[in-house]
């Protein structure tokens, strides 16, 4: 790995400008300013989310859009983050725990829990709480697999995750005939994806159901437990870690158990927003996996394992869900949903080149 | 970059070595051990699928098996030279979807002939893999980050140049590539022929050029390569511009391979499938070893999974659950290889 030594990014909270004392500290700021732009992701991502925001109502007022961008609009389509931040939290788990992990199952995941969901809850009759937790086992089983593969037998993850994505889809597919279940239970399902009043704006009911929950039994189990420490440690030098006396296999397994677990959670949300189990929930498309890739890598998550913040890929997230819902207001129709691809696109770039840069001029990060 | 360890075999380039005989000792032999299972594999499922169904090994069965087989074999070896780099492309799907795009609208807006439409979607190809290439290259980022990135630029792309519809009537001036008659010289059809014509000048430039040596050196570990004085950055661009080429000449194949009308999802799911290919080849993912022989086959026990699955009248999505299978097996065997190596 070319991860250098540096510390993991949790403990670099101290402000980036908090550190010039007496009279250069005013002097020094601009450059400190364009130091934290480039090195610290939650900086760069809150000014370019600002900016999104303020370009996208600025066109509002002026009546360029062809709908009110304000903070309920904005509420809304938060319904569109849920999916996203979940999974690219389960990235950046996978991804954190080092040696090229990567997760592209996690689509396929959603899929075929989806339709074990849907049976449980539409065709078998299950009560609601157990046939969540059921999606949750499962989902994570389904992680266990890819985990045990990847940490204990020593598979590449890329290459195992696009065998398991194959292998998941195909029998999500296959395990109903191709039909989506979509029976009583199911469509009364949907009054949980509705949205419920908070402070006069609509807000999702799965944001404060799944979103909040998922993101801060993450962020505790990544910044409060040795767990988290211990996935920091494997990501950033295995080797190290081991001679420290950590079960590398073990952490690095469990990282893909829960990324499993968090993307069953997902199956759940879906089958709620859509009213139906669909067995291409997760992979209609570009697919779920992809998306949530480009997310955590966006939120600062290091490819090559040992860097990442829950912070950064809820901010990535809003960031990409408001500018989304800005261009569907500026480009209508079709079109629309096309220079989505071309936003995602950009941006993730953008912020790949970016990161060379930062590398390359400010030293290892 | 980000590689781990150094692999075993395939990478020393050495190049002081330039007499036939020194250089026969530091090429591995032509064909690996996973190959010729590889190949039993195929003759095995090849044999079960005619006694399963007595229409299979027949010609018209078996030559749009060849047919179909063609472009993922032919992206799965420009993509071979990117893994054996360290890289990936995840981005061709979305190139086929360009360039077929690009050259079925001027099919039907200009009549254009045959030669011009092919080196168009070629040139268009190795454009957008120009593209890959600078930014993997000399920025240096990761390359599948880059390749997701641009795999949503040139999607959309295509989607604009679709137009929200799809492209219609297109004409026959690429049937010479089609399954049909015109397809075929001989029973043979052309398709499958170019693809291996290419597959073999990338098996002799990997193998026998120190351009290609040096292409396995970077994959085994760049930094030695660029300090052994490999220009890496040049190489790792040549490498994605040549999987843009030949996947701009297979977004040929796919129009002709497909009805008068192009649908926006051409080229979906393909750089799975390539990379599926690979990989079942025997290539490594972690780069520094791999040959385009393997690749061919991989894409040939693909097609003839998916044609087997159809042809026993099992749901056609069944077939994705045994390439998923045979990754695994794939890489298992490349796994105990490695550890067999590392222990003698």
């Amino acid at each position: 790995m070319s991860t250098a030594v540096t510390p993991s990014a949790p403990t670099r909270d101290a402000g980036p400008d908090g550190s010039g004392t007496g009279q250069s500290a005013l002097r020094r700021f601009p450059a400190a300013l364009l130091r934290a732009l480039l090195t610290q992701r939650i900086v760069l991502l809150l000014v370019l989310l600002v900016a999104v925001v303020v370009t996208f109502v600025l066109l509002s007022r002026r009546n360029y859009l062809t709908a009110a961008y304000d903070a309920s609009y904005m509420s809304t389509a938060l319904i569109s983050a849920v999916p996203l931040v979940m999974l690219g939290l389960a990235e950046l788990l996978v991804i954190t725990s080092g040696r090229g992990g990567i997760d592209l199952s996690v689509g396929a995941n959603v899929s075929l829990t989806s339709m074990v969901f849907g049976f449980a809850y539409g065709e078998w009759g299950w009560p609601l709480w157990p046939a969540i937790l059921l999606a949750a086992v499962f989902g994570g089983l389904l992680g266990a697999i890819n985990g045990y593969l990847i940490a204990y037998i020593g598979y590449p993850a890329l290459i195992t995750t696009l065998a398991t994505y194959y292998a998941y889809s195909s029998l999500a597919v296959v395990i109903n005939g191709q039909q989506p279940i979509s029976t009583g239970p199911i469509q009364k399902l949907y009054s949980t994806a509705e949205s419920v009043n908070v402070l006069g704006l609509p807000v999702p009911l799965g944001t404060l159901t799944f979103l909040l929950p998922t993101a801060v039994v993450v962020w505790l189990v990544l910044n409060r437990t040795t767990y988290g420490r211990r996935l920091y440690a494997i990501g950033t030098n295995d080797v190290a870690a081991e001679w420290t006396g950590i079960d590398v296999r073990r952490s690095r397994f469990t990282a893909y158990v829960l990324a499993g677990v968090v993307s069953g959670l997902v199956a759940v949300v879906t089958v709620a927003q859509f009213a139906s189990a669909r067995p291409d929930a997760g992979t209609a498309g570009n697919g779920m996996a992809l998306p949530a890739i480009t997310i955590a890598v966006l939120g600062g998550v290091a490819i090559t394992g040992g860097i990442g913040r829950v912070a950064g890929v809820v901010l990535a997230t809003l960031l990409i869900v408001w500018l989304n819902a800005g261009i569907l207001l500026a480009v209508p129709g079709n079109a629309g949903s096309q220079f989505q691809l071309f936003a995602l696109g950009a941006v993730l770039v953008f912020a790949a080149l970016l990161n060379g840069l930062t590398t390359r001029r400010y030293g290892a990060r | 970059m980000t590689t781990t360890t150094t692999p075993g075999g395939g990478s020393p380039a050495t190049p002081d070595t330039h007499t036939a005989e020194a250089r026969g000792r530091v090429l591995p032999f032509p064909i690996t051990g996973q190959e010729i299972v590889l190949i039993a594999v195929i003759a095995v499922l090849w044999v079960v699928l005619a006694l399963a169904t007595p229409a299979f090994l027949t010609g018209s069965s078996i030559v749009p098996l060849f047919v179909a087989t063609a472009p993922v074999a032919l992206i799965g070896v420009g993509m071979t030279v990117v893994i054996i780099t360290g890289g990936i492309d995840v981005s061709v799907g979305s190139i086929v979807m360009v360039c077929a795009v690009v050259v079925a609208k001027q099919l039907v807006d200009s009549g254009l002939p045959l030669l011009p439409a092919v080196l168009l979607s070629v040139a268009v190809g190795g454009m957008l893999g120009l593209v890959n290439g600078v930014l993997i290259a000399y920025g240096r980022v990761h390359a599948i980050i880059i390749t997701f990135g641009t795999a949503n630029l040139f999607r959309f792309l295509g989607l604009q140049l679709f137009g929200g519809t799809t492209v219609n009537g297109i004409p026959d001036t690429l049937d010479v590539f089609g399954r049909g008659g015109a397809g075929r010289t001989l029973g043979v059809p052309h398709s499958f022929l170019v693809m291996l014509v290419i597959a073999a000048l990338a098996w002799y430039y990997l193998r026998h050029t120190a351009g290609g040596r040096h292409l396995y050196a970077i994959g085994g570990d760049a930094n030695a390569a660029r300090l052994a004085g490999v220009k890496v950055q040049r190489r790792v661009l040549l490498a994605y511009v040549l999987t843009g080429l030949v996947t701009g000449l297979a977004a040929c194949f796919v129009i002709a391979q497909g009805t008068a009308t192009l649908a926006p999802n051409v080229g979906d799911g393909m750089e799975l499938a390539a990379i599926a290919a690979v990989v079942i080849g025997g290539t490594s993912i972690m780069g520094g070893r791999g040959s385009v022989l393997g690749t061919v086959l991989g894409a040939l026990l693909v097609q003839t999974v998916t044609s087997g699955v159809t042809q026993l009248n099992w749901p056609s999505q069944l077939a994705s659950l045994f390439i998923g299978i045979f990754i695994l097996i794939a890489v298992g065997a490349d796994l105990l290889r490695q550890r067999a190596r590392r222990t003698t």
